[in-house]
């Protein structure tokens, strides 16, 4: 019980949102107006009640303790782009264009480019191609291109501000041929190769066609996130939204307008509470090869000729491999069939196999086989309760968008109820949906738990299972009871008791996930991860884990720690921790590597 | 068609040029008459360097939108040399495509750029004869050898000059160990 009223403290924490909208850093002051705008539409739910998406994003704000990100339209982008432009070329007293350049070059920090400047003006001129006094075009009637090195009159001459004459067709070959070459183009120079004077947008934008500024003005816009070491761009497909991230700020998860949650930091799907690693190992492993390796290990034997994997799933022990191999032999010894007969005991009790099973003599191979079976059982527990709860999740998204475009208005109908009084199950629904994806990740949690760790993964399991049967809860009242009000005749004297139970259950819920979350985050620290139990409150915890959900478990660990009745009748003696069968010449646990 | 007919008239300037001011160290000149795109270059071994004396072919060939992206060059004579791939292909800076390299390694002003003429190339591989770049190079064992058994490479591009002078200009693998022999009794 303890460690719940820790949790609930720290919960305590999450109701300072405004101190980053407050304080969100120098550099943004502006760009957050439409965000304080949704923020409002959170709080306010009836003011917009007309726009499902953003209403569904603000709810999904609700599930961030302090947002520390901002997502961005292509309008807000250009906006903040254009705003840090303005700032650079006030604070340097250097036109726009020359600012922009600054800007690209220092990846848009405005506090780099900044330091920078102030530091050396000299230098960072020098290195991004600015000079300070623009030297004009050669005072003549005409100039010699310097690259056609045809004669023309000075008005079909165009320069940088290096004032290195060149003839507007060639500056326009030049210009066209950097902007098909990519985004290298936004730190385009003057051809003269000893030059490496800038050439700005608005010289593109003067000589350019539309199509190749189009293009120009597109990589200029994709630089700012892309380059921005605190933007990203949605991952989701078909979205171009782009997620301004403060760094340093809590976790990675964030949501984007089009609804769509993400790890920030790895981009995968929001993962929370596992970590990035774990997330990409267990998503190599659902996609690996090494599951199909661990498989046929597991379930075949390579042929003892042709080393082909052959899998046995009827009949007797007298196998022949298929051609052109067509070797025979005995399934279980792997023998040649032809040592096979009376003398060795008949054809179907090859006793060599028993002999050497009694002896502890499991071959290598038989070894491996075992483990890969074993490990293989448990990752496939993990990644179908995984894999459930990610195709759940799926269906109450579906739910939510039927809840959302349909049955909410029947059931205003119905119970005649403004609709602006029935967000209440909305936002139960998008609470399942946040709590089937939690749960999902707990089991990718669950499979990483180090097996020797027993006390956490007792724990662990608890408290997996408590989600689970809370979620339960809440799921049958959005889901059940919430038939009955919608195909009731006319309006329940009780809806406003559902409305109570509904909203209860989802505030209980979400508490219970969030310190959930939080828990696992921290790696259950409060437990004693040995189990040896020096902290009260941590095996107070578990005695009541014991005795509620897993009763099972918990009487066979009991037996299992008596040592003597650890050796089965084969002389085999099966692992604390694990409780992988090992032979009894081995010391140390094949498995998880525990002692005796 | 615009950026097609500003090549051609480009080319056609420089090579009336070349052939009224012909330049020290290489010749040029069309591969085809009728092709302003094809030149074929002939380049004398810079005096001071192992290539001293030999006479070096090569093939320029420039893209329909030269001046806006480089020309490849390519010998045809035997050419053992760190940045000289073993098709013969020159592996130089300026003959990269414009705007930063993305590895670092090259500024965006010694690639590529629209001012470069047929006379700052061949000067360019003229310098790069002289003083080889084992850095970053395009024959791979050339570079070694330069680096660490610069005797043998002297041998081999000694080889190649004289097979220039001699006027073979591919070498033929049977030949090489007996010419080479000597080449060295000779000098």
């Amino acid at each position: 019980m303890e460690s719940e009223d820790d949790m609930e403290l720290m919960m305590d924490d999450s109701n300072d949102d405004d101190e980053f909208f407050g304080g969100g850093g120098d550099d943004d002051d502006d760009d957050l107006d439409d965000v304080i705008m949704d923020y409002d539409g959170f709080i306010d739910h009836d003011s917009d009640d007309s726009d499902d998406l953003s209403s569904s994003h603000s709810h999904h704000q609700h599930h961030h303790r302090s947002q520390n990100y901002t997502i961005l339209s292509e309008a807000d982008i250009q906006q903040l782009q254009q705003e840090n432009i303005t700032k650079i070329s006030m604070v340097l007293s250097i036109p726009r264009d020359a600012a922009s350049i600054l800007l690209r070059h220092y990846n848009w920090s405005v506090s780099k480019v900044n330091d920078e400047w102030f530091a050396d003006e000299e230098n960072v001129r020098k290195a991004v191609g600015l000079l300070e006094n623009p030297i004009p075009l050669p005072a003549a009637k005409e100039l010699t291109c310097g690259i056609c090195f045809e004669t023309y009159p000075c008005d079909r001459m165009s320069a940088a501000a290096c004032g290195h004459p060149f003839c507007v067709t060639c500056w326009q070959g030049y210009i066209s041929t950097a902007i098909n070459d990519g985004p290298g183009c936004l730190m385009l120079r003057c051809p003269d190769p000893s030059c490496g004077a800038a050439v700005c947008q608005d010289m593109v934008n003067k000589l350019a066609s539309e199509d190749d500024k189009e293009r120009y003005n597109r990589y200029f816009l994709r630089s700012f996130v892309e380059n921005n070491r605190k933007t990203k761009w949605c991952p989701a497909p078909d979205c171009d939204h782009a997620v301004d991230f403060i760094i340093g700020g809590g976790n990675y998860d964030v949501t984007c307008h089009c609804s769509y949650s993400f790890c920030w930091n790895c981009a995968e799907e929001a993962h929370r509470p596992v970590d990035c690693g774990t997330v990409a190992t267990w998503i190599l492993k659902n996609t690996a090869e090494s599951e199909n390796m661990n498989w046929i290990l597991a379930n075949s034997k390579p042929c003892p000729k042709c080393k082909r994997p052959i899998e046995k799933n009827q009949g007797c022990m007298h196998i022949t491999c298929t051609p052109p191999c067509k070797f025979e032999f005995c399934w279980l010894c792997l023998g040649s069939w032809t040592e096979h007969g009376e003398k060795t005991g008949g054809f179907y009790a090859c006793n060599r196999y028993e002999v050497a099973k009694q002896e502890g003599l499991f071959d290598e191979t038989e070894k491996r086989r075992e483990m890969a079976k074993n490990s293989l059982e448990r990752y496939t527990h993990y990644y179908e309760r995984w894999a459930t709860n990610q195709s759940s999740r799926q269906r109450a998204l579906e739910n939510l968008h039927q809840m959302e475009t349909v049955h909410l208005e029947k059931l205003s109908d119905k119970q005649c109820q403004p609709e602006s009084q029935l967000k209440f199950i909305i936002e139960a629904w998008l609470q399942i949906v946040e709590c089937r994806r939690v749960l999902k990740w707990t089991y990718a949690y669950g499979y990483y738990l180090p097996e020797h760790e027993r006390a956490k993964k007792q724990f662990f399991e608890y408290l997996q299972g408590e989600a689970e049967s809370g979620l339960e809860r809440l799921h049958q009242c959005a889901e059940k009871e919430f038939q009955g009000y919608l195909n009731a005749g006319g309006p329940s004297k009780d809806f406003n008791e559902f409305r109570t139970k509904l909203a209860g259950l989802t505030s209980v819920t979400k508490n219970y996930f969030e310190n959930l979350v939080q828990a696992l985050e921290y790696g259950l620290s409060d437990v004693d991860s040995q189990g040896t139990g020096s902290r009260a409150g941590s095996s107070k915890t578990l005695g009541r884990g014991n005795s509620k959900g897993k009763s099972n478990r918990g009487k066979g660990t009991a037996s299992r720690s008596n040592s003597s009745r650890n050796i089965d009748d084969l002389g085999h003696w099966s692992c604390e921790y694990c409780t992988f069968a090992n032979a009894r010449s081995v010391a140390v646990c094949q498995m998880c590597q525990q002692r005796r | 068609m615009a950026s097609q007919s500003q090549a051609i008239l480009l080319l056609q300037k420089q090579l009336k040029d070349l052939c009224k001011n012909p330049v020290d160290g290489f010749s040029a000149g069309l591969l085809d008459e009728e092709n302003l795109f094809e030149w074929s270059v002939t380049i004398i071994g810079p005096p001071d360097t192992l290539y001293e004396g030999g006479f070096f072919n090569a093939i320029m060939s420039f893209p329909q939108n030269y001046p806006n992206s480089p020309p490849t060059v390519r010998f045809t004579s035997e050419m053992w040399h760190p940045n000289v791939y073993s098709d013969g292909k020159v592996c130089i800076s300026i003959l990269h495509p414009p705007g930063d390299d993305p590895n670092g390694y090259e500024l965006a002003s010694e690639r590529w750029s629209p001012v470069h003429t047929v006379e700052s190339i061949v000067l360019s591989i003229i310098s790069m004869l002289s003083s080889p770049n084992d850095e970053s190079p395009a024959n791979v064992e050339a570079a070694k050898e330069w680096r660490d058994q610069r005797d043998n490479f002297k041998k081999k591009a000694l080889l190649d000059s004289m097979l220039g002078v001699s006027g073979i200009f591919r070498r033929n693998k049977e030949v090489e160990c007996s010419s080479l022999q000597v080449s060295m009794d000779n000098r």
